[in-house]
C-alpha cells in the first residue's frame, strides 16, 4: 500500500499538466454525510477534476449543474430522494449522467443490482482514493469503452 | 129376659134413659180421641152432671206422678160462696186418700149442708190415676143404674185418660222428632255449605264427571284453569279437554277405575284450554262410590303444575347446557367430602378418566389412573388438603389403560358446610391437547428466539458498520488527500493541514458512534431503589408457576413477615431469583423417585442482611465442585449454557451481597444469596464495601 499514493500522484500530475482549469470535467457529489462532502472535493481536485457538492438529490436538481456534470458520485441512502430515485429522475429528464454509487451499507447484494440498473460503479465506504479515481475515469470514458478497460 | 108385667112405665123410662146414658158414656172415647186429659175430664164431668143431675162433680188427676195434678170441679147451681176447686178437692182427697179399695162407696154430710151423698170413683184399677168424686143432695143417690153408669164412666175415663196420655206422649215424641229433624237438617245444611265452600274456594280444581267422562260439575278453580264455564264444561268430557297425546293413557286408566281394578290414579298430563293453549296439570282421579240416590261418578282433583314443569324443564335444560359445556371444554366437576371421602363426579369427569359411570368414585380408584410419576405428588396434595383446607390448583398426568398419557389441570376450592365439615368443589380440565400445543409452541418459540437472536446480532452488526463506515470513509479520503497534497510540488501544506484536521475530527466522530452504540445496545445504568424481596419473589413465582407446574415441581413458599427492604435493582434481583428457580427446576427434571420439592424462603440475616434461599431435591453437586459452579460455562446440564449462575453472582456482588451454594444433607442443593438491607446511607460511601467472593467452606 505504500506505493499507492505515489502511483496515484504520478497519474494525477499527468492529468493536471494536460488540463486547463476551464477544461476540467465537472464531477458532482451528492451525499447527506458532511465528512464525505468535505473530503471528496479536495481529493477530486487533486485528481484534476472540478467538483461540486450537494447534501441532497433535490438540491442538485434545483441547481444549474445538472447539464454540466460529467460524472455523478451519489450516496445510495439519503433522507428525501434516494440515490436510485435520482438516477431514475435524471433518466426521465433525458440526462443520462454516468453515476458512481457510494454506500455505507455492508450488504454486498446492493452492488450487482445497481450495476444492472446502469451504474458505472458502486463503492462501499470506506473506499480507497485509487478505487475512486478508477471509477471516475471509467465514468468519463465513452459508454462503449467502459467494460473493456475497467 | 122376661119382662115383669107390674113394671111401672116410669121404671121403663128410667131404664131407657139409663141405657141411653150408657150408650152416651160408651161413645165418649170417640169424642175424646185426639184430646188431652183435661179435655177428657171436662167432657166426662159435664156428661155425668147432665145424666145424673148431680150437684157436684170433681176430679183430681194425679198422674203422671211429678206433674201438677189437674183439678176440676162442677156445681149444679151457683152457690155462694163458691169454694175453689182446689179447696173442694183438698177436702175430698182428705177423705179418699190411702188405698182406694178401702174407700166407702158413699159418704154423707161431708160439707155440712144437709144430706149429700158423695161417691168416690177411683181412676185406674187402684185409683193410681186420681179420683172422681160426685155428689147429689139425694139420699137415694146413687141408685143401682146410677152406680152402674158411674162405674162405667170411671172405667171409660181411665181408658180415655190412658189414651189421651199416650196420645199426648206421642205428640211430644212427634214434636221432639220434628225438632231433631229440623236440627239435623240445619246441621246437614251447614255441612253442605262447608263442603260447597271447600269445593268452591279450593286452591285445587275439582271436577266431577259421569262414567263416560262427561262433566257434571266443576269448581271455580277448574273453570278458571281451563277458561270454560261450568255450563260449557257440562257439554264436554274429560277427554275433550285433555291434550290429544295424553288422551289414550287417561282413557286406559279410567277404564281400570270402571273395572274396579283401582280406586284412583295420578297422572301428569296436559290440558288444552278454551283459548287453545296448553297447560300442565297433576290430576288425581278417583271413583266416588254411588249411594242409593246418587250413582257412582268420577272425581278429578287437578293442580296446575305448569310453572313447576317449566322450572323442571329449565333445570333439565341448564343441566344439559352444563353437561354440553363440560363436554366441549373438556372440563369435569367434582365434589369431595374430606371427612367421609364421599366423592361426586360429573359425567364428563368420568369420561376424562375413562371410568364407568355406574361405579361410585373412591380415592383409590382415582389414584389407579394417575401417572405413577405423579402419584406421590398427588398424595402429598391430598394430605395437605386434608390438613389445612387450602385451595388446590395443580396439573398432573393420567396413565390410561391403553398406555396413553393425559394431562389434566385441577382446581378446587374448599368450603365448609353448616357443621364445619370440609368439602372441596372443583373442576378438572383435560389439557392434553393444550399441553401438546404448548410444547410445540414452546419449541417453536425457542427456535424463534434463537433466530431472533441471530437476526438481531446481524442487524446490530450492520447498524454498527453503517454508523462507523461514514466517518471512516471521511478519514480515509482525507488521509489520502492529505498525502497527495504533501507530495505535490510545491506541497499544499495548508490543504494538507485542513485535511489532517478533518481526519482527526472524523476519527472522533467514529469514536462517538461507538460510544453511542454501546449505550444503545449495552447494559444500561441500573436504577437503585428500595426493593421488597418478598414481593419481587412473588412476582417471579407468579410468572414461572405454570412452567414449574409443567415440570411438576411442588413449590413451597416460606416468605418471612416484616422482611426489611433491600437497596438494589428490582429487575436484576428478579433475574437472579428466576435463575435460581430455573436452576432448581432443571436439577429435578430427572427426579422421578421422590417429590420434586422446591422450597423458597426469605428471612432476615444477621448483620443487617436479607437472605433468600432456594432449596431443591435435585441431582445436587459434589462438594468439591462447589467453587466451580459459578464459573462461566460450567454446567452439570447437558443442554445448559452455564452462564446463569456466573451472571447471578456478578449481579448479587454488584449489590454488595454474596451468592453461594451448599449440598443438602438429603438429595439436592441449596442456593442462597444475602444482600444488605436498605438504609439511609445505602447509596453513600459505606456502600462501597469490598465485594466478597462466595465462600463455599462456610456453607458446607
Amino acid at each position: 500500500m505504500d506505493a499507492l499514493p505515489h502511483e496515484a500522484h504520478a497519474y494525477d500530475m499527468e492529468l493536471r499538466q494536460e488540463r486547463r482549469p476551464a477544461e476540467r470535467p465537472l464531477v458532482s457529489v451528492v451525499d447527506d454525510d458532511q465528512s464525505v462532502r468535505e473530503s471528496l472535493p479536495d481529493l477530486l481536485c487533486e485528481f484534476g477534476f472540478a467538483a461540486r457538492v450537494f447534501s441532497s438529490a433535490e438540491e442538485l436538481l434545483a441547481s444549474d449543474c445538472v447539464e454540466q456534470t460529467r460524472c455523478l458520485i451519489l450516496d445510495v441512502a439519503m433522507p428525501g430522494m434516494s440515490g436510485p430515485n435520482l438516477q431514475r429522475e435524471l433518466k426521465l429528464r433525458g440526462r443520462e449522467i454516468p453515476i458512481i454509487f457510494i454506500t455505507g451499507s455492508t450488504d454486498k447484494t446492493v452492488r450487482p443490482r445497481l450495476l444492472e440498473q446502469g451504474a458505472v460503479e458502486c463503492l462501499f465506504k470506506p473506499f480507497s482514493d485509487t478505487a475512486l479515481l478508477e471509477a471516475v475515469n471509467s465514468a468519463l470514458r465513452p459508454k462503449s469503452d467502459r467494460n473493456g478497460t475497467s | 129376659m122376661e119382662v115383669q108385667p107390674e113394671l111401672a112405665s116410669g121404671d121403663v123410662r128410667h131404664l131407657q134413659r139409663c141405657i141411653n146414658d150408657l150408650v152416651s158414656l160408651l161413645a165418649l172415647p170417640a169424642i175424646w180421641s185426639g184430646g188431652d186429659p183435661s179435655q177428657v175430664l171436662h167432657t166426662l164431668l159435664d156428661a155425668l152432671m147432665r145424666m145424673l143431675r148431680l150437684d157436684l162433680a170433681s176430679v183430681r188427676l194425679t198422674y203422671p206422678v211429678g206433674e201438677p195434678p189437674i183439678e176440676i170441679v162442677r156445681f149444679a147451681e151457683l152457690r155462694r160462696p163458691v169454694p175453689s176447686a182446689h179447696e173442694i178437692c183438698e177436702a175430698l182427697s182428705q177423705c179418699f186418700k190411702n188405698d182406694s179399695r178401702k174407700w166407702p162407696p158413699v159418704l154423707r154430710n161431708l160439707m155440712g149442708e144437709g144430706d149429700v151423698s158423695i161417691v168416690p170413683l177411683p181412676l185406674g184399677l187402684q185409683g193410681e190415676l186420681g179420683v172422681i168424686v160426685v155428689a147429689a143432695e139425694r139420699m137415694d143417690f146413687p141408685r143401682q143404674t146410677e152406680a152402674l153408669l158411674l162405674s162405667v164412666a170411671a172405667n171409660q175415663a181411665s181408658i180415655g185418660l190412658q189414651e189421651a196420655r199416650l196420645l199426648s206422649h206421642q205428640k211430644q215424641v212427634a214434636i221432639e222428632l220434628d225438632q231433631q229433624v229440623a236440627q239435623r237438617t240445619a246441621q246437614l245444611a251447614a255441612a253442605e255449605e262447608r263442603w260447597r265452600s271447600v269445593y268452591e274456594n279450593s286452591a285445587i280444581g275439582v271436577a266431577l264427571a259421569d262414567l263416560n267422562g262427561r262433566f257434571l260439575a266443576a269448581n271455580p278453580v277448574y273453570e278458571k284453569m281451563l277458561g270454560y264455564t261450568e255450563e260449557e264444561l257440562r257439554n264436554l268430557s274429560f277427554f275433550e279437554v285433555t291434550n290429544e297425546e295424553d288422551r289414550e293413557p287417561t282413557q286406559i286408566l279410567i277404564g281400570e277405575l270402571l273395572a274396579g281394578k283401582r280406586q284412583q290414579f295420578q297422572i301428569e298430563e296436559q290440558y288444552r284450554r278454551k283459548n287453545g293453549s296448553l297447560m300442565w296439570v297433576r290430576n288425581n282421579v278417583s271413583m266416588v262410590p254411588g249411594t242409593e240416590r246418587v250413582p257412582r261418578f268420577l272425581m278429578a282433583l287437578s293442580e296446575d303444575v305448569t310453572e313447576r314443569k317449566q322450572a323442571e324443564e329449565n333445570l333439565r335444560r341448564s343441566e344439559a347446557f352444563l353437561a354440553e359445556g363440560q363436554h366441549l371444554a373438556r372440563v369435569g366437576s367434582f365434589s369431595w367430602r374430606v371427612e367421609t371421602d364421599e366423592i361426586t363426579w360429573s359425567e364428563q369427569l368420568y369420561r376424562i378418566f375413562e371410568f364407568d359411570e355406574d361405579t361410585p368414585q373412591t380415592l383409590e380408584r382415582i389414584f389407579s389412573r394417575v401417572h405413577p410419576d405423579d402419584i406421590q405428588l398427588l398424595h402429598e396434595m391430598v394430605e395437605r388438603a386434608r390438613r389445612d383446607g387450602s385451595d388446590i390448583d395443580y396439573g398432573h398426568r393420567l396413565l390410561m389403560p391403553n398406555h396413553s398419557v393425559k394431562h389434566v389441570n385441577m382446581v378446587a376450592h374448599a368450603t365448609r358446610d353448616r357443621d364445619g365439615r370440609l368439602e372441596y368443589i372443583g373442576a378438572v380440565q383435560d389439557v392434553t391437547q393444550r399441553q401438546l400445543s404448548e410444547e410445540a409452541l414452546s419449541k417453536a418459540r425457542s427456535e424463534l428466539a434463537h433466530v431472533a437472536r441471530i437476526t438481531s446480532l446481524g442487524v446490530l452488526t450492520a447498524s454498527i458498520a453503517h454508523e462507523v463506515n461514514q466517518p471512516l470513509s471521511g478519514i480515509i479520503t482525507n488521509a489520502g488527500t492529505c498525502l497527495r497534497m504533501l507530495a505535490a510540488d510545491p506541497p499544499n501544506v495548508d490543504g494538507a493541514r485542513e485535511t489532517a484536521r478533518r481526519t482527526i475530527r472524523d476519527g472522533n466522530r467514529a469514536s462517538e458512534v461507538i460510544t453511542r452504540l454501546r449505550a444503545l445496545y449495552g447494559r444500561k445504568d441500573a436504577t437503585i431503589e428500595s426493593v421488597d424481596l418478598n414481593e419481587a419473589t412473588r412476582e417471579v413465582l407468579a410468572l414461572s408457576l405454570s412452567e414449574l407446574q409443567r415440570n411438576r415441581i411442588l413449590v413451597q413458599q416460606e416468605l418471612a413477615d416484616g422482611l426489611p427492604l433491600v437497596a438494589g435493582n428490582r429487575v436484576q434481583l428478579q433475574q437472579v431469583i428466576l435463575n435460581l428457580l430455573r436452576n432448581a427446576s432443571d436439577a429435578m427434571s430427572a427426579v422421578d423417585d421422590r417429590p420434586r420439592q422446591l422450597l423458597i424462603r426469605t428471612d432476615g440475616d444477621e448483620d443487617d442482611h436479607v437472605r433468600l434461599i432456594v432449596k431443591d431435591a435435585g441431582v445436587g453437586f459434589a462438594p468439591q465442585a462447589a467453587d466451580r459452579l459459578f464459573e462461566s460455562f460450567y454446567t452439570t446440564k447437558n443442554d445448559g449454557m452455564g452462564i446463569g449462575l456466573s451472571v447471578s453472582r456478578s449481579i448479587i456482588e454488584s449489590h454488595h451481597g454474596r451468592l453461594w451454594a451448599t449440598p443438602n444433607s438429603g438429595p439436592g442443593a441449596t442456593f442462597s444469596f444475602s444482600i444488605p438491607r436498605a438504609s439511609e446511607g445505602a447509596t453513600g460511601a459505606e456502600n462501597n464495601r469490598d465485594i466478597r467472593t462466595p465462600d463455599v467452606t462456610d456453607a458446607a
